[in-house]
């Protein structure tokens, strides 16, 4: 009875299945048919976007390579009691000199690279070892003493300091490099210390960086939203001309843009000449205005408008002009109906033109390299620096995980403040 | 569609014209890479055969090339630091085997033995000399009613020559002046930078009394705008760039040469070079004294063959509008005496710690 009694409360579909599963049966295929389609950009996004930071973020903290290659020599090393002994003992320089002696060519070429981050100077010290390491192999005459024959070859072997720079890398995972990005590093004992004074400048680029970034974002905002308001309020056909003038300059080269400023602001350029000619500046006085901050932030501002004018136009054409009218007939005074009823609905465009000026900015690099002269060496400099020049890609990708970083708790005090469903972009 | 699928066709024929077939050198671009094609790929036997692609420097698209296992490049014009790193982390291939079959001087001098009569000793086992390029001070003689500038010492007298200066915005080469200016003799340069802790607190000592007086650039071009501009005064410049405005466009620079920091460029092999032996046979070509003589009709760099330089001066006028091109030369056997010869291996050891302080220093 109770069987049937079940089966009578199922509901069956004309074939006899119950519906339950029926319907499930469907809704996993316009799931499966759903992914399908997202398919090709989730892989695309995978490939290109989640691999490569991924990839990038191992980078900052691996240091295996160079365990491989010292591997001997580091668990020595690891012995050796600083406090007693100036020099490590005879056992750390005879693993060093078989790690050199017999450890492939290229992976000792990459690893030096790697231990000069550390000190320079060990690049040459451990090629110039190596020839003579090289000389006593082939001669099959092996000193009696590793560490008496490492010194006389090279004075440097007896200087603790490049032992005691060593103790950065003896793990095959470090955080060295994410401490060298805000100018800390390890000491001996591998504690973090602060670089020396003369070295320290990555916490005055990223205070730069933020510094210029908000003033750009500041200077858009400012500029960009009576622009918007406008053309979100004029007659179709002269808005259209207006975009236009907003567009032209977002279409043209940034390289050309850039170079425009140039001719504009230095200081035997366009504004200036014009300052003298009016009389308002004497000959000696002109500005300078251009290679510093002030036409780094000039230019970036100039660039990056479009970004907070299109995002503002759109959320401005979709506010109803009732709205302000509205609010006037209700007693309001203008100034106060635009500051309660209109502002407040202008805010997703605000937050989207803001968040988009800002994270373009913060990584900005061609523009202040052009026109910011010494003032130009914002944090994307040294990313490329250390990208190209010294191939330290540790540090690289430390400076890049720290934006990413920043750019993530933004986005987070965004969420919490504005809330993301707020945002809009067109 | 079937015009979609043509268009995809024919953009694929125009991004890789000769990929399958040819030797791709990555160079620097500009004047400089117009002058490589003019003296090393049009007089080379199958011109065809090569085909240059610009790229920024640095190691770090070759590193990522050699690490990922898809090399389209087969020779890299890179700098001496680099082309030392590069060798050492296997980017480039070991050709020093090769050496004897390079082109040797016209009396039978080496390769190596003809770039040490240069000054040079050939640091890297993986590349073929190319061009010396330096760091020179520069000024618009028109720009001084009365005396003018004529050693590094008055690039840092701003009392006696008042009016900005134009520097780069990294260390090498300027610091390399200042030790100059402050009294060193430009050929113990590198030796007090080695040997004296001080070195580098003296330099440092003497570029803060222009610190004020400095315009920062950091594009290669910059200096000839900012010095014609009247922006500055005399600016720091590659020879290269006052040369080219002085023979093609009519300037009348003058050179301050005493403290110039000469420094060298090499093209190396890639490993993997997916066309490595006719490679090879460029490069024999692009290193012979002939093929370096001929890039100084074009670009006023010097050849690193000490043989090179004869070609040029027993051939004047050599430059290819038929005007003298020694005065702008900036390795006669006269000017290395006053000038720094770049150790590029010193600088590959504590370059990148240098200009660490360098920044630091500007920013402050």
């Amino acid at each position: 009875m109770e069987v049937n009694i079940s089966t009578a409360e199922q509901i069956l579909t004309t074939d006899g299945i119950p519906l339950k599963v029926s319907l499930k049966k469907t809704e996993r295929k316009n799931k499966i048919k759903a992914f399908l389609l997202v398919f090709p950009l989730l892989l695309f996004i995978i490939v290109t976007f989640v691999v490569p930071i991924g990839d990038m973020l191992l980078r900052s903290v691996d240091d295996s390579q160079i365990n491989e290659v010292y591997g001997k020599t580091f668990e020595e090393y690891k012995k050796w009691d600083k406090e007693k002994d100036k020099l490590p003992p005879e056992a750390v320089y005879k693993a060093l000199f078989n790690d050199i002696a017999y450890g492939d060519k290229i992976k000792i070429g990459r690893s030096i690279t790697r231990m000069n981050y550390s000190k320079s100077g060990w690049k040459s010290l451990i090629k110039k070892t190596r020839r003579e390491i090289k000389k006593i192999v082939k001669s099959e005459e092996f000193p009696t003493s590793y560490k008496d024959w490492l010194i006389e070859i090279n004075e440097d072997w007896a200087d603790p300091t490049f032992w005691y720079s060593m103790s950065q890398m003896l793990n095959e995972s470090t955080s060295i490099y994410y401490w060298n990005a805000i100018d800390r590093t390890f000491d001996q004992d591998a504690n973090i210390v602060m670089q020396p004074e003369e070295r320290r400048m990555y916490v005055r680029t990223w205070i730069k960086t933020f510094k210029v970034s908000v003033y750009v974002t500041f200077f858009c905002l400012v500029l960009g939203f009576p622009v918007a308001h406008l053309l979100a309020n004029l007659p179709l056909r002269y808005s259209n001309l207006l975009m236009i003038f907003v567009l032209l300059p977002f279409w043209t080269s940034l390289l050309v843009r850039t170079t425009a400023w140039i001719v504009m602001l230095q200081q035997n350029g366009v504004i200036n000449g014009v300052l003298v000619w009016l009389g308002i500046l004497s000959d000696e006085g002109r500005i300078q205005m251009v290679y510093n901050q002030t036409g780094t932030i000039i230019a970036m501002t100039q660039i990056l408008l479009p970004f907070m004018v299109l995002p503002l136009y759109s959320v401005m054409k979709v506010i109803p002009k009732s709205h302000m009218r509205a609010a006037q007939n209700l007693g309001a005074k203008p100034a106060n109906a635009f500051r309660r009823v209109y502002l407040p609905q202008t805010v997703p465009g605000m937050s989207a033109g803001g968040l988009l000026v800002f994270v373009l900015a913060i990584g900005y690099f061609i523009t202040p390299e052009l026109v910011g002269g010494k003032d130009g060496q914002l944090i994307g400099h040294w990313i490329a620096y250390h990208l190209k020049t010294t191939l330290n890609w540790g540090l690289c990708s430390a400076l890049g995980g720290i934006l990413l970083g920043i750019m993530l708790v933004l986005y987070w005090l965004y969420n919490k403040i504005v809330g993301i469903d707020n945002i809009k972009l067109g | 569609m079937s015009k979609l699928l043509k268009a995809f066709l024919f953009a694929t024929f125009v991004a890789f014209p000769f990929a399958a077939n040819s030797v791709t050198v990555a160079s620097w671009g500009g004047a400089y890479t117009e002058s490589q094609i003019k003296a090393y790929v049009d007089t080379y036997s199958d011109p065809s055969a090569v085909q240059f692609e610009n790229y920024n420097g640095g190691l770090g698209e070759i590193r990522a090339q050699v690490e990922s296992g898809s090399v389209i490049w087969d020779v890299v014009d890179v700098l001496p630091d680099e082309a030392i790193t590069g060798c050492d982390e296997g980017l480039f291939e070991d050709i020093s085997g090769l050496y004897d079959t390079f082109t040797p001087a016209p009396d039978g001098t080496s390769m190596i033995d003809d770039m040490a009569n240069s000054g040079v000793t050939n640091l890297s086992d993986c590349c073929a000399p190319q061009i010396f390029w330096t760091y020179v001070v520069f000024y618009d003689p028109d720009a001084f009613s009365g005396e003018k500038p004529s050693k590094i010492a008055d690039f840092f007298d701003t009392a006696k020559f008042p009016g900005k200066r134009g520097v780069h915005t990294w260390a090498n080469g300027f610091i390399q002046m200042a030790l100059v200016a402050d009294g060193v003799a430009p050929n113990a340069v590198y030796i007090v930078l080695k040997d004296q802790s001080g070195a580098l607190d003296r330099a440092f000592a003497k570029m803060d009394t222009i610190k004020d007086d400095i315009v920062h650039w950091s594009a290669g071009s910059k200096p000839l705008e900012l010095v014609k501009s009247g922006e500055v005064i005399m600016s720091i410049a590659y020879n290269g760039r006052v040369g080219a405005a002085n023979l093609s466009e009519g300037e009348n620079f003058e050179y301050i040469w005493e403290g110039q920091l000469i420094e060298q460029e090499y093209i190396c092999l890639m490993t993997g070079a997916p066309d490595r032996d006719r490679a090879i046979d460029w490069m024999i070509h692009a290193s012979s004294p002939t093929s370096q003589a001929e890039q100084a009709k074009y670009i006023t760099y010097g050849p690193m063959r000490a043989s090179g330089i004869d070609i040029i001066k027993a051939g004047e006028p050599w430059f290819h509008t038929g005007i003298s091109v020694m005065d702008h030369m900036p390795n006669t056997p006269e000017l290395l005496k006053i000038s720094v010869m770049g150790d590029p291996e010193w600088w590959s050891d504590n370059g990148s710690e240098i200009d660490e302080r360098y920044a630091a220093w500007m920013g402050n």
